[in-house]
């Protein structure tokens, strides 16, 4: 149990959905840092390409603090001037035009006269009406020069001595923060660089997953030289590698399996051919035998008895090989080796062989095949055995008829070849009648040649067997 | 020893080893006998034909013939098995000129030892004789024997004469002459084999309406008759 308790995790850790909660679990942890990166990152790029203009050096820009801490004094100053005379205020005015030299003050007093002014400017009313009150105000807000108006005597209300204007130009004001306009216009690019990298890295997970189950798809529908799938290389051993290491058990399975019934039908072909030696060395012995009989003064009744039982072992001859044909027919173990043959070429072949014998059994042959080929998708060694078996039939039950005829004749819609006999039909007692097992050999060889044989029999005597194909 | 008759047997069964090499040995030839594959190389020196068993102790026969045939290309090889297989047949067949089934008739290997024997061995000074006509292998010559004339043939006739001839008695057929003689696949050939065999009657018959020499097989091929 030890020894697995490792592999789930093992398993989890390279299963592809490790790595793709992997991804997106990277992706939600670097979002809060992906916020501040960009934006250190947008600083740098603007910092290291986009320099601050170097400001002029004759020029010298005095700061006098932030527009708040500028309000915060004006208004503290206003406030220390509750009930002093005008000439107080004006001597705390220049006082004041000490310390903000780049600034510009004066004072309107409660008749709306404008007093002091810390340069004279021009523009501004002698005598202040409200509405002239109020267009300043207007135009002062949010313009440069920064201006702040306060009520002299009190910080928010009027005391009733009119109040005091300090104006100065924002280029003198220390910024609220103390970064550089601009440095943040590459944040906007860097967030879309870091999403795209997010995006490329799912892309290209997913790539790999598609590519693997294609390469997967395509090994498994490919096929060795044995007809059997091919093994495919092993990738990671994720899911995908699984089913490429199942897939290739699968393979190896086949192909022992392939290989042990190779194997069977090599030991049974070998055993059907020992056995076959076994039995018919014996027969061999015993035909050298009845042969050397021969050469003995025999009387007319031992000479037919030595003839039948030369007969007889030619039979059992022949009944051993269509035994151990039929053996190996039955057990689906005759290798077929099927092809496109001209079928006339074969029978020729076949009926030469037998002719021959046909003669010497006073069979006449009756050959009547066209000379264009005839085409049948068989194999070529299984069709001259059932040719030989039909006629060795012929021979042996239909000889008295006293001929053969091969021929090509239409049945069913169908080229059929013909093996007709004169001889007694299928109905009569054969003194050579066995189990059949020659035609059951014939047939067994057809189906496997999508081939059908017909049979009709006269009663008058004379058989027809057709071949013909079975499509 | 009978020179071109020398035949080299091997069978290990010794019921059928005596009995084959007698019957042999009865026809005329000179057998020599070994139960297994051991010596064949050495005996086959001075042998024109090897009749092999399969199922040998030792060396098996689809072995020692394979070596044979190595070391004496020209030596015909005979199989005689009980293994009857077509496996057997097309694996013994891949290097031997024969294969014999067992049981089999003493007629039947006699005769199948001959024609390998004439096949292999040098064209006999003996003319053939083949009714009206004597054919001397050797010189290439056909004469009639009743007028002592010499029947001259044209090329291509006198191969498909000599083809036919070194299968006598055996049915060829069209395709298995026009291939054999022409070395093309039979495909229309008939009527080119046709119009020759009509010609090589008419110098070869006595009556070419009713031929003798080359029998025409209706429906398969022709035959010359021994």
């Amino acid at each position: 149990m030890r020894r697995h308790s490792g592999q789930p995790f093992k398993k989890f850790r390279n299963s592809l959905l490790s790595r793709y909660l992997g991804i997106i679990g990277f992706a939600l942890v670097f979002i809060p840092i992906l916020i501040p990166v960009s934006f250190l990152a947008s600083w740098g790029v603007n910092r290291a390409f986009f320099p601050a203009s170097v400001p002029d050096k004759t020029e010298v820009v005095r700061s006098y603090g932030s527009g708040l801490q500028l309000e915060n004094a004006w208004h503290n100053a206003a406030s220390s001037l509750s009930g002093k005379t005008p000439e107080e205020i004006n001597e705390r005015l220049r006082a004041l035009k000490q310390d903000y030299p780049d600034a510009s003050m004066f004072w309107v007093d409660a008749e709306g006269l404008t007093r002091l002014q810390l340069p004279e400017q021009s523009g501004l009313p002698s005598k202040w009406t409200p509405e002239d009150a109020v267009a300043y105000m207007k135009h002062a807000v949010d313009s440069d020069p920064f201006t702040v108006v306060a009520f002299i005597g009190g910080k928010s209300q009027a005391a009733g001595q009119g109040f005091m204007v300090f104006e100065l130009p924002r280029k003198n004001m220390k910024p609220l923060t103390g970064g550089r306009e601009g440095d943040y216009r590459f944040y906007g690019f860097f967030i879309f660089l870091m999403f795209s990298f997010f995006i490329l890295i799912s892309y290209l997970f997913f790539r790999d997953i598609r590519k693997r189950l294609l390469r997967l798809e395509s090994g498994m529908t490919r096929t060795g030289p044995n007809g059997l799938p091919v093994r495919v290389p092993l990738g990671r051993p994720d899911e995908i590698g699984r089913l490429e290491q199942a897939f290739n058990h699968m393979v190896d399975e086949l192909d022992d399996s392939r290989r042990r019934e190779h194997e069977e039908e090599e030991l049974r072909k070998s055993l059907i051919s020992n056995l076959s030696h076994d039995l018919r060395t014996p027969l061999t012995v015993l035909g050298g035998q009845l042969y050397s009989f021969r050469k003995e003064p025999l009387s007319d009744q031992g000479q037919q008895a030595l003839a039948l039982m030369e007969t007889k072992i030619n039979d059992l001859s022949g009944l051993i090989d269509h035994l151990l044909s039929y053996n190996l027919l039955a057990s689906g173990r005759y290798a077929m080796n099927l092809e496109d043959r001209d079928m006339l070429r074969v029978v020729r072949v076949s009926a030469a062989a037998w002719y021959p014998l046909w003669e010497k059994a006073g069979i006449e042959a009756d050959i009547d095949l066209p000379e264009d080929p005839l085409i049948w998708h068989i194999d070529e060694q299984g069709f001259r055995r059932v040719l030989d078996n039909l006629f060795q039939n012929l021979v042996r039950h239909a000889g008295s008829g006293g001929y053969v005829g091969i021929s090509i004749e239409q049945r069913h819609r169908k080229t059929a070849l013909v093996i007709a006999d004169r001889g007694p039909g299928l109905g009569s007692l054969s003194p050579a009648k066995g189990a059949g097992l020659g035609l059951q050999i014939v047939d067994l060889l057809l189906r496997e040649m999508e081939l059908v044989r017909e049979t009709v029999s006269y009663p008058e005597g004379g058989t027809r067997v057709y071949i013909y194909p079975l499509q | 020893m009978i020179p071109g008759k020398n035949i080299l047997y091997i069978e290990d069964d010794p019921e059928i080893g005596e009995w084959v090499s007698r019957d042999l040995k009865e026809r005329g030839y000179s057998v020599t006998w070994l139960t297994s594959g051991e010596r064949a190389i050495e005996e086959a020196a001075s042998c024109n034909l090897a009749i092999l068993d399969v199922m040998l102790p030792g060396l098996d026969g689809f072995t020692v013939g394979q070596r044979l045939k190595k070391q004496y290309p020209g030596l015909p090889i005979l199989m005689l098995s009980a293994r009857t297989s077509i496996d057997d047949k097309l694996q013994g067949l891949q290097f031997a000129d024969d294969y014999l089934t067992k049981p089999f008739h003493p007629d039947e290997l006699a005769a199948r030892a001959e024609v390998l024997l004439r096949r292999s061995g040098p064209p006999s000074a003996e003319p053939l004789e083949l009714r009206h006509l004597l054919v001397y292998e050797k010189e290439n010559i056909i004469k009639n024997r009743e007028t002592g004339e010499e029947i001259m043939l044209t090329g291509k006739q006198f191969h498909i004469f000599q083809y036919l001839l070194r299968h006598l008695g055996q049915i060829m057929t069209k395709e298995q002459i026009y291939e054999a003689v022409w070395g093309e696949p039979y495909l229309d050939g008939d009527k080119t084999l046709m119009v020759h065999i009509r010609h090589m009657r008419e110098k070869l018959e006595r009556d070419p309406a009713a031929p003798e020499i080359i029998e025409t097989i209706r429906g398969i091929g022709y035959r010359v008759r021994a």
